[in-house]
């Protein structure tokens, strides 16, 4: 204990590293759980399964989660093992109100089965008979609270869409945070195929809906999965799209699909997290270790002396463990402080809720393993280390030069930069993918362009009409077009479109989008040759324009003026696009055929804003003019580069959480660069008089002192970049466009390791380099 | 040669504060064998660490040639102290991690000797010390004799106009002692200024002139005749 105090700078940096050390690897489990908990918290979540289809087209296979809403009803009757099945759409957001207190949030339409093989939390009402009528609906608490105050709302109406009333016929808890499927409302399914009638005429090959499946036991699933691949041509001979299902649990972590087969997804990320979290906490115990033993280096002699009066290896060593384990547990209690001020900036970041689970016991199982994990690695060496000393060697003078201790230190601090300078390579690559991506042109122009969306009036085309002349006439935008889907989201598509010479064996998919006037103008994107579509062609309804790699994937010369057959129509191509962007940034560009909007295929309404106008201006003229137009619903508009930017979420979080904790990793090896230089410069005391007696100045002692770290932080560089470049070309393997890697990180890591190891070093020794020399040779 | 006039040092501790030097006045010639000697604690070592520069002293005057020395920076004190000065200690001071040759060569490199000449000195200077057959050995391998031979080499590689010798026989026999004091006489004959600590008087006897110190004071001051008859 009086030794603690005693070297309190000493036990500060150790404290001070264990702790940090301990908090990252805290936040990183937790993380990590968070992660591994999604879609965990439904009871029959191990026997519970997503229908997905395999699609062939354009010569590779695509997997979704998107089936016929034929599906269900032939699962649940006709295969054998499955024990429920059940339909819903995705979360769409409408407009649900009580009264005029309208608000638009995500509801889903789903069959009555769904709240039999999901066990939400019922707070109000039962799972049985719910959902039977059309006009009903279950709320979640929250929602129910914002629409209804502190009052019951069971048996209340809530209006959907200003239109269909809805009977409040139960009230569950708020979905977690981490599960795949987030709503605020569930509607009968019903209702859906009421407001979209076209979804109960669609035969086999139509995906529209989400199927979830409910098995007797989960060790069937090979046999399920092998008696329905083949389901989708069994019911319709022209259908060659295959089934599977996907377990439920792996929905989240594993999304990522490779010629049909599961190949993870998020989990990899989530691995390189479990890894940081790892590796820091090692290095932390390094640490911890490396600072004790030099520390304990210097009561050497008190060692040796204290052995030379008797006292038993047995209780030098005991001593020492204690000292360690008091110091990790004070470490651990900082660690606890740190964690509970850094989780709310922490979540805030992730745009999550961390919280600690005090009373969880499975918590403090992890929490003690860990302390005792820590204590044992970091408090063993040491002790054992040190209670080994010869007493005679101790006390004759006391001389480890290259003796075995200080090599194993020299590992440490190796090991200990090593990964440092994988984190810094690590990171700077997924910095540069990240800008990469970013700026890649996204083939149109996003600056002050807006995104709103079409609901009530405003699916109207007349009434788009009449906005565009009145956003124009004001001032505030120069363009106004339509789209059938959000630029920033994906959408349909379609294998039905043929053209002369189409080789009838394979399947060209195609995304299609119908487009308003002017389309091309408003995004800003080029066209490569013909039109666009625009108010001066008035018989525009069978003109198409396709992108460029649709173009490429028809292997059509020539296009403008061919004919094409889409299902049964036909069309005429009148013009062709410069590739552009649509939903996913990471991907290429996918063959488009892009279309007249006629009716109510309009989601969004774009609006180019006046370049020469102020922006908050325009947008408050914009709000007012739609608010005329369109006074039922609230006003829902976003920028389109800033619903992109959201695409780049997981990436982000990544890069932050990699600079974060590799900063963190980073300095907590320089604090045990810090320990090594502290006891190197002492161990050499004698030495560095010598020289400076003998003429060297602080600058040649210090170049002294930092050869050799220098040398270290070279050896764990060399090290580190075939790692670095081997951990950071998978994660980029998985990006269709990438960077290529450069030397750029490679020799930002080593700068910046040499730097820190540099002034880490000369921090400690200057102090021994300026000492007056005559101090240490005095005496011996 | 060195002109000290009214130099004092006190040391504080939390303590105590002791005055080491108290008002010392000594000038020594150039070329000259000065011995000083006292009881311990009298402040001997001290004095050669300030003449050394290695110590400041509180106040006082410390000419050496025409220079003041206690008024130059750490820089320039260090720059000085490589140009002019060796030193010898008595517990030798060899770095163990070097070789003899590396560690004769040390002050040379400090002073920024081209390599090529360095060879040269040193091995002029390894010659001379008879010590040709140990260039390659670390300290531990040699006997205190040897040792402190290699630490008078060290000393003198750079051909300083000061060598500046702390009991350099106090660790070793009378054998080996002698061995030592006959190199530093002869050193002392080509011309190198010599003041040397020391408890022997036997040692003494080499030298020009012994002072006697104590408690900070120089108490007397002895020419040694038959030395100076010699030398003349
Ligand atoms: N760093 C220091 N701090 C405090 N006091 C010191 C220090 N160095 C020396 N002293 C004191 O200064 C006085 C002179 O010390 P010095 O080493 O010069 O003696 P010395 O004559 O060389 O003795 P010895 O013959 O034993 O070597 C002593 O009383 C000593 O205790
Ligand atoms: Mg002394």
């Amino acid at each position: 204990m009086r030794n603690l105090w005693k070297n309190k700078g000493f036990s500060l940096i150790n404290i001070g590293g264990l702790a940090i050390g301990l908090a990252s690897c805290m936040i990183l489990l937790l993380y990590v759980v968070y992660e591994f908990g999604y879609d965990k918290q439904y009871k029959n979540y191990k026997s519970t399964y997503i229908a997905y289809t395999n699609m062939k087209a354009n010569g590779k296979t695509f997997s979704w989660a998107w089936t016929p809403g034929l599906l269900s009803q032939e699962l649940k009757e006709n295969v054998t093992g499955v024990s429920n099945s059940a339909r819903s759409s995705y979360p769409i957001s409408l407009l649900i109100g009580n009264g005029e207190n309208k608000l638009k949030n995500k509801g889903m339409f789903v069959d009555p089965a769904y709240l039999k093989i999901f066990d939400f939390d019922f707070i109000d009402g039962t799972s049985d008979n719910i959902l039977q009528n059309i006009n009903t609906v279950i709320l979640t608490k929250s929602l129910a609270k914002k629409l209804f105050g502190n009052h019951s709302s069971i048996n209340k109406i809530v209006k959907l869409d200003n239109l269909e009333p809805l009977k409040v016929e139960a009230v569950i808890d708020d979905i977690p945070q981490n599960s795949s499927l987030t709503f605020d409302y569930l509607m009968p399914w019903k209702l859906y195929e009421k407001r979209e009638t076209w979804t109960k005429k669609q035969g086999w090959g139509s995906n529209f809906c989400l199927t979830v499946v409910q098995l007797q036991n989960s060790n069937t699933l090979a046999q399920v999965n092998t008696s329905i691949k083949d389901l989708f041509h069994r019911m319709d001979k022209d259908q060659e799209n295959e089934l599977f299902l996907h377990p439920l649990s792996k929905w989240h972590l594993y999304g990522d699909f490779e010629n049909g087969k599961s190949v993870g997804g998020k989990i990899s990320q989530l691995k390189i997290f479990l890894l940081l979290a790892i590796c820091i906490l090692l290095i932390a115990c390094v640490n911890f270790m490396n600072l004790s033993t030099s520390r304990s280096e210097k009561r050497a002699k008190e060692v040796g002396v204290r052995k030379a009066i008797g006292s038993s290896r047995k209780s030098l060593i005991s001593q020492f463990i204690l000292e360690s384990t008091l110091l990790s547990f004070i470490g651990t209690v900082v660690a606890f402080i740190l964690l509970e001020i850094s989780l709310p900036y922490f979540n805030n970041l992730l745009n999550i809720n961390l919280i600690i689970q005090y009373n969880d016991w499975r918590y403090w199982l992890t929490l003690i393993c860990l302390i005792l994990f820590t204590g044992l690695i970091a408090g063993s060496y040491p002790a054992f280390y040190l209670s080994s000393f010869e007493p005679v060697k101790v006390l004759k003078g006391f001389s480890i030069k290259a003796g075995s201790a200080f090599s194993v230190r020299k590992v440490l601090v190796v090991f200990q930069f090593v990964f440092a300078s994988c984190l810094i390579v690590c990171t700077s690559v997924i910095y540069q993918q990240l800008n990469y991506i970013k700026n890649k042109p996204l083939g149109y122009n996003s600056n002050g362009l807006v995104q709103l969306s079409a609901e009530g009036n405003l699916k109207n085309l007349q009434k788009i009409n009449l906005l565009r002349e009145r956003l124009v006439k004001a001032g505030a935008v120069t363009n106004v077009s339509t789209l059938s889907m959000s630029l920033s989201n994906g959408g349909n598509n379609t294998s039905g479109i043929s053209w002369p010479g189409k080789n009838p064996n394979t399947s060209v998919l195609f995304n299609n989008r119908a487009i308003g006037y002017d389309f091309v103008e408003t995004i800003g994107a080029k066209m490569v040759e013909g039109r666009s579509i625009s108010k001066q062609f008035e018989k525009d309804s069978n003109s198409v324009i396709f992108n460029e790699a649709g173009i490429k994937a028809m292997g059509m010369k020539n296009p403008i003026g061919k004919k094409i057959k889409w299902d049964t129509g036909e069309n005429v191509i009148v013009g062709v696009m410069k590739d552009f962007v649509i939903d996913n940034p990471f991907q290429k560009v996918e063959p488009m055929i892009l279309y007249s909007a006629f009716k109510d295929n309009v989601s969004v309404i774009l609006l180019k804003l006046n370049p020469s106008a102020n922006v908050t201006a325009s947008l408050s003229k914009i709000d007012e003019i739609v608010k005329e137009i369109n006074p039922d619903y609230p006003i829902d508009r976003e920028f389109v580069n800033q619903s992109f930017e959201q695409k780049f979420e997981n990436e982000k979080l990544l890069g932050t959480l990699s600079n974060w904790f590799g900063g963190f990793a980073i300095f907590i090896s320089c604090l045990g660069l810090l320990g090594l230089a502290l006891f190197m410069a002492e161990q050499r005391k004698k030495e560095i008089s010598i020289r400076k007696v003998l003429g060297a100045s602080t600058g040649n002692i210090l170049t002294l002192l930092n050869k050799d770290f220098i040398k270290l932080v070279a050896i764990a560089n060399v090290i580190a970049f075939p790692l670095a470049y081997v951990i950071i070309n998978q994660w980029l393997s998985a990006f269709e466009y990438r960077v290529a890697i450069s030397f750029l990180p490679f020799s930002l890591a080593i700068v910046i390791s040499v730097l820190i190891a540099i002034l880490t070093v000369s921090i400690q020794s200057i102090k021994v380099a300026k000492a007056n020399p005559i101090d240490a040779l005095k005496y011996e | 040669m060195i002109r000290i006039e009214n130099l004092e040092k006190v040391y504080k501790t939390e303590e105590v504060e002791t005055t080491a030097l108290n008002g010392i006045n000594l000038h020594v010639k150039e070329g000259e064998f000065v011995s000083i000697m006292g009881p311990s604690g009298c402040g001997k070592s001290t004095l050669l660490n300030v003449m050394g520069l290695l110590d400041k002293p509180e106040s006082g005057s410390y000419k050496f040639i025409d220079t003041e020395l206690l008024t130059l920076n750490d820089r320039e004190r260090s720059n000085f102290r490589k140009r002019n000065m060796g030193f010898v200690f008595q517990n030798f001071n060899l770095i163990d991690e070097l070789t003899v040759f590396e560690n004769i060569e040390l002050p040379l490199i400090y002073n920024k000797i081209p390599t090529a000449e360095r060879k040269k000195l040193v091995n002029e200077i390894i010659e001379r010390m008879n010590i040709v057959n140990r260039s390659g050995h670390f300290p531990q391998q040699l006997s205190g004799g040897q040792q402190q031979r290699v630490a008078v080499a060290r000393a003198l590689v750079t051909k300083p106009k000061l060598v500046l010798a702390d009991e350099p026989t106090g660790n070793l026999d009378s054998s080996h002692g002698n061995e030592v004091m006959e190199l530093l006489c002869e050193l002392n004959e080509t011309g190198t200024t010599i003041v040397m600590v020391t408890h022997s008087s036997h040692d003494a006897s080499f030298s020009n002139r012994i002072i006697n110190l104590k408690d900070g004071h120089v108490i007397s001051e002895k020419i040694n005749k038959s030395r100076n008859e010699e030398l003349i």
